[in-house]
């Protein structure tokens, strides 16, 4: 079942935003080329947040340890030691608002 | 660690905030120079006490020189360099302005920058327990997996520790680790009128070209920084060959000499100049680069005035108080930083107005690498001179025989309507002696007050104009 994040025009090109909802860890809402994109905000090395660093070049980079995901893929590039790809949640815009599935974990979209 | 009890649930929580250490007074070291003699104690030139007190009450304290603003045209551009023996990042944000920060972490301490410098760095991170450093340099983040458990961790007051202040002069950047220090403008004063003579000669500006080329000399730090504040004395002697083979002839200071050449200081800072037009710029070996400074001074009469425009490429030295110097016409920008009372890390960069062709920049560059590089002819005659200068003293009965610093003692120039304290001739020691008279302000002074209304401030006379 697919929940309501946030509005959909609260997400500008080229940034990411953390949303916050019930019941589940913290969601990073970002677009890229007009294309959303959700996924958990955690970085996959050490926890920190994703929504704290930024887009570059279609790719999510972490502010800490600067390791890169490709949006979409979510392959990991300048990873850290151990550090393991990014997932996504499947999600869409629907009149404006963003949806995303978000029971069952991120899968790779 | 455990006042109050290590079972309590309120532990002190760690204060982060930067310290910036505050000055004493030392009225024994101050001593050590004698104005009423004009003799120097040979102790500030070795003595373990006098240095660690000179990096509390100068390197501390007064504005040093970090960097040139076109070093770092772009966000993130970086560079590393030091504020006396503090180790210090340079980092161009995002905003455009500059920032500097000491280059240490607050973890354990670790340097957070390894490298001499970098472009587009998207922040540091320490190599110890990863500690990650924004530009702005706040703690970006940790290891989330185990700080983000500790209820306790306050992730937003930790950073590296910022420089209390930092400004720019014409494309100079400097800074200072005190808070109560005045502006950079006021610690300046009117030295600047000297230091636009290679700033402000072109309206385009000025940048460096080429690297920054780095040596050691086992000298004490002040033996460079007094050469460069007012001694052209030493040239006829120990630069006597190097010339000659350069040029073909001696050192020569211009048919004027008796009528043009001044020493002028201002709070310690110095320049000495003949006034002579190009004696300087003839010895980087370049006849098109005469050419192209004789033209630059005849078209900055507008903007410097006569006087002014006869410096750019004169034979002439400077030192801004307390390490950083450098040599109109030779256009060789540098920082003696101290690293202990008998070694320095010299730090040296070329200076070029942006307009100049690119081969004149070129020029530039490869006549200072001959001449003041550590391979350059006039470096290497200096350097050996000062590594002795300090070395001798070693010798327990040496170092307590007095010095002569009392050169032109009678040569103060009250008619010349000059910044600072003038002085008639370059061959004189006055700006020597003015340089060890601010350092001894230093040494005795806690306050700016006092520091910026002693003996080396500038007398009051009428104002001169920047374009007379
Ligand atoms: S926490 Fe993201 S790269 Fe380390
Ligand atoms: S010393 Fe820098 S992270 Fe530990
Ligand atoms: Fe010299």
């Amino acid at each position: 079942m697919m929940i309501e994040l946030c509005d959909s025009s609260a997400i500008g090109e080229g940034e990411i935003l953390r949303v916050d909802v019930d019941d589940f860890p913290a969601i990073a809402v970002a677009r890229h080329e007009g294309a959303l994109y959700v996924f958990p905000d955690r970085c996959p090395h050490a926890d920190e947040s994703l929504a704290e660093g930024w887009l570059e070049d279609g790719r999510v980079v972490c502010g800490v340890h600067f390791a890169e995901f490709e949006l979409g893929t979510g392959a990991v590039h300048n990873p850290p030691v151990g550090c393991p790809n990014l997932s996504f949640f499947k999600c869409e815009d629907r009149d404006g608002k963003v949806f995303a599935t978000l029971a069952g974990g991120p899968v790779n979209v | 660690m455990c006042e109050g009890g290590c079972k309590g649930a309120a532990k002190g929580r760690p204060d982060m905030k930067p310290v910036y250490p505050r000055a004493a007074s030392y009225p024994q070291y101050a001593g050590l120079v004698d104005r009423k003699n004009a003799q120097v104690d040979r102790q500030v030139f070795v003595s373990d006490a006098v240095y660690q007190a000179e990096l509390q009450q100068i390197f501390a304290r007064a504005w040093l020189f970090l960097a040139h603003e076109s070093q770092i045209p772009n966000p993130g551009d970086f560079i590393r360099t030091s504020m006396g023996e503090d180790d210090v990042i340079v980092v161009r944000q995002r905003d455009k302005s500059v920032k500097a920060f000491l280059n240490s972490c607050p973890h354990r301490g670790n340097r957070v920058c390894m490298v001499d410098a970098g472009t587009k760095a998207r922040g540091f991170i320490c190599n110890y327990h990863g500690w990650s450093f924004g530009i702005d340099g706040a703690l970006r983040g940790t290891d989330g997996k185990v700080y983000e458990k500790d209820q306790s961790f306050e992730k937003a007051q930790i950073g590296l520790t910022p420089v209390a202040q930092i400004d720019s002069y014409k494309g100079l950047i400097f800074a200072t680790f005190d808070p109560d220090a005045p502006s950079l403008a006021e610690y300046l004063g009117p030295f600047t009128w000297y230091m636009d003579i290679m700033l402000d000669n072109d309206p385009e500006g000025t940048e460096f070209v080429g690297g920054a080329i780095k040596s050691e000399i086992d000298c004490n730090w002040k033996f460079p920084a007094e050469n460069f504040v007012g001694d052209i004395l030493h040239a006829f002697w120990t630069h006597q060959s190097g010339a000659q083979a350069i040029l073909g002839g001696g050192v020569d200071l211009g048919s004027r000499y008796d009528e043009l050449a001044f020493q002028a200081s201002v709070y310690g800072h110095g320049i000495e100049t003949n006034l002579d037009k190009v004696g300087n710029t003839r010895t980087l070996g370049y006849p098109e680069l005469v050419d192209y400074v004789f033209d630059l001074s005849e078209k900055a009469k507008d903007r410097l005035g006569e006087l002014r425009a006869r410096a750019i490429g004169a034979v002439s030295s400077c030192t801004v108080f307390p390490n950083f110097s450098f040599l109109p016409g030779q256009n060789t920008f540098r920082v003696w930083h101290p690293r202990g009372p008998g070694k320095i890390e010299l730090v040296v960069w070329t200076l070029v107005n942006k307009s100049a062709p690119e081969h004149i920049k070129e020029q530039y560059r490869k006549g200072v690498m001959m001449t003041f590089s550590p391979g350059g002819v006039f470096e290497m005659d200096d350097g050996e001179n000062w590594e002795y200068s300090t070395r001798v003293n070693q010798g327990f009965v040496t170092r307590q025989q007095p010095l002569h610093y009392a050169l032109g003692l009678e040569s103060a120039d009250l008619e010349r309507d000059l910044p600072g304290h003038v002085h008639k001739g370059s061959l004189n020691d006055a700006n020597q002696r003015l340089f060890y008279t601010r350092w001894a302000e230093f040494m005795e002074y806690d306050n700016w007050t006092d520091l910026q209304s002693g003996e080396t401030a500038p007398p009051q006379k009428k104002a001169v104009e920047a374009a007379e």
